[in-house]
């Protein structure tokens, strides 16, 4: 197996623990220590440091998880990820990935929408489980979220 | 939608209703541009510390319009409509930047950061023929200016020559929650998040100044105390009822008479990571939390160690922009730094709390869309407009719309 298949294996799953409703696997699929962030591009480029979201540990991963599954309040809907030009270098124990992601989004009465499209620039290690995430950054082009991001890209 | 005429009457409860309307109606909004953000008010515009040098601008807006806002080469902070003077071309579609000149690509019309028009190609012609007309004035065709007024950090434009210096606008009151943040320390600029929400902007508004929806609807407020009605509160506000201020302080996480009416109380519920909610008090006074809505466009956050000013762009009855500028002071430690970031979780447009309210305001317009003609009921602590000293209590809002009946003739 590729590092692409492994990568793509991954990021299908990824995907599929979110899009599929399964929230609370979604800390899972990282280790400890870690780094989550949601992050606009224009903060990104500037260089400013806000998160749309942030989680710096397993613990703040599930409470995010739980908090979108369980307690925060919003429109039914679907999300569907799509995960494309995956690509990762492996150095000393560690890969770096890139990947572009768009989130189309679908609540009820009207036509399905892109939430917004953007980069994952991730990092991950092997772990008996398979691959699991250190580190993922995903850098949003949408210059306007229409509405809200309720629950981790 | 179609265009039709308001119905002139307001309900006969007064301002204790609010007829939907208000929130569907295209010629509404259309006298709501002119008569309050067009009009003589004070908008909201950028933080100093955006442009730090000579020849940072910023775009941003009052109501719809673009405006720049841009510090000269002296220093001093201008605003013009961003707009070229010679057709009408979006001068800069950029968030930010920096510039020397502002030169339009179209026709390269160019101006100095003044806003003065300096020059443009073929003034006098190629090969001794076409060119502007002698006579033609520079002097009248530079950038548009606006008004400016700066406080301690912020800057505001007004399209309007009526409109009373910013201290006086704001007023006696309200002007003391103003500088409780922006206290003279230089401010240091985190990061922005803008949303685009599917509901009316006054919902917005709205939504700061009613206190009792906090205690409710949100879960990260009610279970954590970190605004609650049985939390010591205060509701103040300005003689025009328009600028609002809604004062808490944090309280715990414990059974008693006011959570045990709020269904959206968890007991039990317990951070994996409670470092998100590591406050610490670094303004004078009990408050903890203070939520200020300065009219016409700006909601200035302060809860716990998390500061953003909200910026309002009307997009139409049934749209609106909520642009977020998140910031902290240059004296800030890592630390803080840290906390006021970790905080940021609780807001923007994925916040644990404020996704919640952008999710319900777009609620609220699908309720109204087939009820232009139904009222909604702001009587809890009854019809009064006096200031509060609890948070159990509709008063912000009646007092708004009184104010905005006013402005409007409504």
């Amino acid at each position: 197996m590729t590092l692409r298949d492994e990568l793509e294996d991954f990021y299908a799953e990824y995907a599929e623990v979110i899009d599929g409703g399964a929230l609370e696997r979604w800390p899972e699929l990282f280790v400890e220590p870690c780094l989550y962030r949601i992050v606009s591009k224009e903060n990104h480029d500037k260089g400013l440091p806000l998160s749309l979201m942030l989680c710096e540990s397993p613990g703040m991963l599930k409470d995010r998880a739980h908090a979108s599954k369980e307690l925060n309040v919003y429109a039914p809907r679907a999300w569907r990820h799509s995960i494309t030009q995956i690509r990762g270098r492996e150095d000393g124990g560690e890969i770096a990935a890139r990947a572009n992601f768009v989130v189309f989004e679908t609540l009820p009465d009207q036509h399905t929408r892109i939430l917004c499209a953007g980069r994952y620039l991730d990092t991950l290690v092997r772990t008996q489980a398979g691959l699991r995430l250190r580190e993922k950054i995903c850098v949003y082009d949408t210059t306007l979220i229409p509405g809200s991001i309720v629950m981790p890209l | 939608m179609s265009v039709r005429a308001w119905p002139a009457a307001w309900p006969n409860e007064g301002d204790s209703r609010v007829p939907y309307w208000v929130y569907t109606d295209e010629s509404i909004y259309r006298r709501e541009l002119e008569r309050i953000f067009e009009g003589p008010t004070w908008n909201y515009l950028a933080l100093e510390c955006e442009l730090p040098g000579a020849g940072d601008w910023k775009r941003s807006s009052i109501g719809e319009k673009s405006v720049l806002v841009v510090r000269g080469a002296d220093g001093v902070i201008r605003g013009f409509l961003n707009r070229c003077a010679h057709r009408g071309v979006q001068l800069c579609q950029q968030e930010s930047g920096h510039a020397r000149h502002f030169r339009c690509p179209y026709h390269q019309w160019t101006y100095d950061l003044d806003g003065r028009l300096m020059g443009m190609p073929f003034r006098h012609g190629v090969n001794g023929v076409g060119g502007m007309p002698a006579e033609f004035d520079f002097s009248q065709h530079g950038l548009t200016p606006i008004r400016i007024a700066a406080r301690r950090g912020a800057v505001f434009g007004s399209l309007n020559a009526q409109v009373p210096e910013l201290e006086a606008y704001f007023g006696e009151k309200m002007l003391p929650y103003y500088d409780r943040v922006f206290d003279g320390r230089e401010l240091r600029l985190l990061g922005y998040s803008r949303q685009r929400l599917r509901a009316n902007w006054k919902l917005i508004l709205e939504n700061i100044k009613d206190t009792c929806h906090a205690s409710l609807l949100h879960v990260f407020f009610v279970t954590f105390g970190l605004f609650r009605v049985d939390n010591p509160s205060k509701v103040r506000m300005d003689d025009t009822g328009l600028h609002a201020a809604l004062i808490s302080e944090r309280g715990r996480q414990e059974l008693n008479e006011g959570t045990r009416q709020m269904h959206s109380f968890k007991q039990q519920l317990a951070l994996q990571d409670p470092r998100l909610l590591d406050t610490v008090r670094e303004f004078p006074g009990d408050a903890t939390v203070i939520m200020h809505t300065f009219w016409p466009n700006l909601i200035l956050q302060q809860q716990s160690n998390t500061l953003a000013a909200r910026q309002i762009v009307p997009r139409g009855p049934h749209e609106f922009d909520l642009h977020w500028t998140f910031f902290g002071y240059a004296t800030d430690d890592e630390e803080m730094t840290r906390r006021r970031l970790r905080q940021a979780n609780l807001m923007g447009p994925g916040g644990l709390v404020s996704m919640d309210d952008g999710e319900i305001i777009e609620r609220a317009q699908h309720g109204f869309a087939s009820a232009a003609d139904a009222a909604g009921i702001n009587e809890m602590g009854g019809r009064d407009y006096a200031d509060c000293d609890h948070m159990v209590t509709d008063v912000a809002l009646r007092a708004f719309y009184r104010g905005y009946r006013s402005v409007m003739g409504l």
